[in-house]
């Protein structure tokens, strides 16, 4: 049993490292693909990022961001203890095996499954900062927050944009 | 005053009657038998008295300012340093030299060392009032003064050290209170209080040493908390409550004989002849005493260090302080002690407690302020910390002296008692 | 839990003077070091390699507890240079979180941690406080009630990772402020603390502590070179509900790791175990002495007076 633990391991390594596209099923051909994505599931404080698809194919293998589910193989050994013949999958969005839902109970309960081997997989937010931001600060893509997406009003508010900070060195006084 | 006194054969006062057997009055009693612009004259001729008034006269407002607009106005407000000089000095530093009352207290109703009578009133005043002062200081310093009574009636939470501080200070305060009722008692001339209580001083007596031993110690075990936070040196977690309760011992003793020279020199007046002929004697007793005690505190010092094996950090710049503290505030008065008692010399004796009293409260401030946060940086107080500081024991000095004007405690009361 | 009572118990016994010397015995089994806490308490796994540095979680903070407005927002990264008796930023009055950078030669770009209260096990702060103003909830998180508190500051000189700040600036209204782990908001329904459903970066991992030690030994094992092989917080002051991954060793990047491996209130048990006995044994041993000290006196006196009168 450790070792389906160990073997099963793989996917989620590369899971980590993967960015996967939501609500877009496409055949292992990279040609298959979409020219450009609409990422909007998550936002709210930031607004929707058009994710240029056919620019990052040039970039990056499928299995970089996608892991097994094109039916390429993961390079990562780990992965491959598993996932050496898995097939392509039905479907292959991000959100599929990310859960948007990251830390529902619902989500942890599953989680709490002794025989899961995927216990740290991330959540779908997580997982497209983790693959893109990882990637991006490697090949020196856009890092900061707003060179992907533009803040929101909401955004803005949480974020408390408006203030000015007081000059160097007087000490504010609290509030009340 | 002292010229005053002498004018008049009347004052000072140590009886209810005048010469001419009518009754004094309260009123003329709290004004030492002076009329109130005799009492005026007096009180502006006293240069300390000016001082205390420029004194008093920044520091009332800064404490009013502290109350309306909140703790950060007088002091640096900082996190990293919740304690600051008000319960480094006030709390750490005056708790062992007010523990005089009860180590006197025990001397003479315990031990039945009659002898030391002239002097026990002084030590249970010193013990009360320093008491008092302390929580004065903690007054000023909590964040909401008005719950001072929450952790004994409100919401109690009886496993943190400073519960058994609270409700020990709070008892021994009580306690000490009555202890020196009597001298009130005989002033106003209420028997029957008196004697109520001294039927139940052996009672109190030894509440007071538990009480004392016990939160004496508390307030080293306070600084168990923060094993990380206070330099190794000045915290060894198993012994810091033995260190802080033994140190206590020499510090209460030392800070009576501190006093009773103050009283000797500048209130000879106020002494009777028992306490004027007997002060050099007790004073090399107490001092016998002393030595005991320091190098008791010394032995468990070094047994602290050796028991957590910091002897690297003797040599290191804190190190090089610690031994500084060591040698100045503990060595050099032990010396002073034993030379003192050896040769009978009690001038000596006084210096060595004057010493010894200064290394308790350095002692104090480096394990509260100094060595505190030894990794991070060193917080300097305000100049207004330190002004609301020096205010509060200027009021503490004025009180201790307003009592001891009047109630019997240099002098025996002459009257019925 | 029971142990935790038990232990609490105990102590409160012996402190309030109740307990005789018997109790002493069972207080070193009362305080055993192993008390593991609640059984179904949550945590978050901090994973400082994954952290970006963004403060999104700082904003989430500062809007689900309604702290007052920052001095800079919260997009302003120059609050990373500053620096205050040469320590970086640290949890006070207006924030009950703080990210700081660390530049760390041997990574080639920054690192970041995030710092809050981290929901101890046994915390120092409760159990110095002589008002009970702290609770641990069986979720996990160490909450504070303000109604009872006296501002006595005891509880922001015991925690050992310096997170308790006093409201200093108010006279009328001070208390302690801390994070609550989003206790009344989210917490208590199952929901996740609002800095880490804000992350992006999923640096923050929030789930039943047991577990969260789990994933981070895999995360651990599985990324062999990223990760020092250490959960802070696994052991650390007898182990906290907020743990973390460092990908260098802790202490570069503003960890102190001469916070021990026990619970803080091991290092006050040797005073509280000498309660008991000096309020059982002084009174008996003190009266006795007195009782020998007079009888002396008695005798000498009666000698006196016989002497006297014989002459
Ligand atoms: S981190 Fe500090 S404040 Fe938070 S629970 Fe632990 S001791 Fe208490
Ligand atoms: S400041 Fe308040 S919460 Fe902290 S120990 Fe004191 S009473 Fe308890
Ligand atoms: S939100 Fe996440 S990534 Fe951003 S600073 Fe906070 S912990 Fe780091």
């Amino acid at each position: 049993m450790r070792s389906t633990l160990m073997a099963t391991l793989s996917i989620m390594i590369m899971m980590a490292i993967g960015a996967l596209y939501p609500n877009q099923s496409f055949a292992l051909d990279a040609e298959d693909a979409p020219e450009v994505v609409e990422l909007d599931a998550l936002s709210d404080l930031y607004e929707p990022v058009t994710f240029d698809h056919a620019m990052h194919v040039d970039a990056a293998e499928c299995v970089e961001c996608h892991h097994h589910t094109t039916g390429q193989q993961p390079v990562d050994p780990n992965c491959l203890r598993c996932h050496a013949t898995s097939e392509e999958t039905d479907s292959i969005s991000c959100g599929e095996c990310h859960s948007a839902e990251r830390f529902s109970p619902q989500d942890l309960k599953e989680r709490s499954n002794p025989d899961l081997y995927h216990i740290d997989k991330p959540g779908l937010k997580g997982a497209y900062h983790l693959n893109c931001v990882g990637c991006h600060e490697e090949v020196d893509g856009p890092t900061g927050c707003q060179d992907c997406h533009a803040m929101t009003e909401k955004g803005k508010k949480q974020f408390q944009v408006s203030i000015v900070p007081p000059k160097a060195g007087s000490k504010k006084d609290a509030h009340e | 005053m002292k010229k005053m006194a002498q004018t008049s054969q009347e004052i000072p006062i140590v009886d209810h009657n005048r010469n001419d057997g009518t009754l004094w009055l309260i009123k003329e009693k709290i004004l030492l038998g002076l009329s109130p612009e005799e009492y005026k004259t007096m009180l502006k001729r006293n240069p300390v008295n000016w001082f205390l008034f420029v004194l008093l006269g920044v520091g009332i407002p800064l404490i009013i300012i502290r109350y309306l607009f909140g703790l950060d106005t007088v002091t640096h407000s900082s996190n990293d340093y919740p304690w600051g000089l008000f319960l480094g000095f006030g709390l750490f530093g005056m708790v062992p030299l007010s523990a005089s009352g009860f180590l006197l207290g025990t001397t003479v109703e315990i031990f039945g060392r009659k002898d030391f009578v002239p002097i026990e009133r002084l030590a249970l005043l010193n013990g009360l009032l320093g008491y008092f002062f302390a929580v004065v200081y903690l007054e000023v310093d909590l964040g909401m003064p008005w719950r001072l009574p929450y952790p004994m009636f409100v919401s109690l939470g009886p496993a943190a050290v400073l519960f058994l501080v609270a409700w020990h200070v709070a008892t021994y305060l009580s306690v000490q209170i009555a202890e020196i009722l009597p001298a009130y008692f005989e002033w106003i001339g209420w028997l029957k209080g008196k004697r109520f209580i001294k039927s139940i001083t052996i009672g109190l007596t030894i509440a007071g040493i538990i009480l004392s031993t016990l939160h004496q110690g508390a307030l080293g075990a306070l600084f168990t908390y923060a094993p990380t936070k206070v330099h190794p040196l000045w915290l060894s977690t198993n012994f810091i409550w033995i260190h802080f309760f033994c140190s206590a011992i020499f510090a209460g003793l030392s800070m009576v004989i501190v006093v009773s020279t103050l009283c000797k020199r500048f209130m000879t007046w106020r002494c009777d002849e028992r306490f004027l002929n007997n002060i050099d004697d007790l004073t090399v007793k107490l001092g016998k005493g002393c030595s005991y005690a320091i190098i008791t505190y010394l032995v468990i010092k070094v047994v602290g260090i050796a028991h957590d094996n910091e002897w690297a950090y003797l040599l290191t710049g804190w190190g090089n302080y610690f031994m500084l503290e060591i040698a100045v505030g503990v060595i050099l008065p032990f010396f002073l002690f034993t030379i003192g008692v050896k040769n009978y010399l009690p001038n000596l004796v006084r210096l060595a407690a004057f010493i010894s009293v200064l290394g308790i409260i350095w002692n104090r401030l480096n394990t509260a302020l100094i060595g505190f946060n030894w990794q991070l940086y060193q917080e300097v107080p305000r100049w207004q910390e330190v002004w609301v500081t020096c205010t509060i024991f200027a009021i503490y000095f004025m009180v201790y002296r307003f009592i001891l004007y009047r109630l019997p405690i240099l002098y025996e009361w002459k009257g019925d008692k | 839990m029971k142990k935790l009572l038990n232990r609490r118990t105990f102590l409160k016994g012996s402190l309030a003077g109740s307990a005789a010397a018997v109790s002493v015995g069972r207080s070193q089994k009362a305080m055993a070091k192993d008390f593991e806490g609640y059984p179904e308490s949550m945590g978050v796994l901090v994973d400082l390699s994954r952290c970006v540095g963004c403060r999104s979680c700082e904003a989430a903070c500062n809007e689900e507890q309604n702290l007052p407005a920052p001095e800079k927002p919260f997009n302003d990264f120059s609050v990373f240079d500053e620096m205050h008796h040469g320590q970086k930023r640290r949890t006070d009055e207006t924030r009950y979180t703080v990210v700081n950078r660390y530049d760390v030669p041997e990574i080639d770009h920054p690192l970041f941690r995030k710092i809050q209260c981290n929901h101890c096990q046994e915390p120092a702060c409760l159990t110095s406080c002589f008002v009970n103003a702290y609770t641990k909830t069986p979720e996990g998180a160490v909450i504070y009630d303000a109604s009872v508190c006296v501002g006595c500051r005891t509880c922001m000189v015991a925690c050992p990772f310096y997170i308790p700040a006093f409201r200093y600036s108010s006279a009328f209204n001070p208390r302690i402020m801390k994070c609550i782990f989003c206790y009344d908001t989210r917490l208590k329904n199952g929901q996740p603390p609002a800095c880490v459903e804000a992350c992006p970066q999923e640096a923050l991992t929030f789930g039943h502590r047991k577990e969260l030690i789990r994933i981070g030994h895999q995360r651990i094992r599985e990324n062999k070179d990223q990760y020092v092989d250490h959960i802070y917080g696994e052991h650390e002051a007898g182990g906290t509900a907020w743990m973390y991954l460092s990908p260098v060793d802790f202490e570069k990047v503003g960890f102190d790791t001469s916070v021990p491996k026990e619970p803080i209130l091991n290092f006050v048990k040797d005073f509280l175990a000498i309660v008991p006995m000096v309020l059982t044994i002084w009174p008996a041993l003190f009266a006795g002495i007195h009782l020998l000290a007079t009888r002396k006196d008695g005798i000498k006196k009666q000698q006196q007076t016989e002497g006297e009168t014989e002459k």
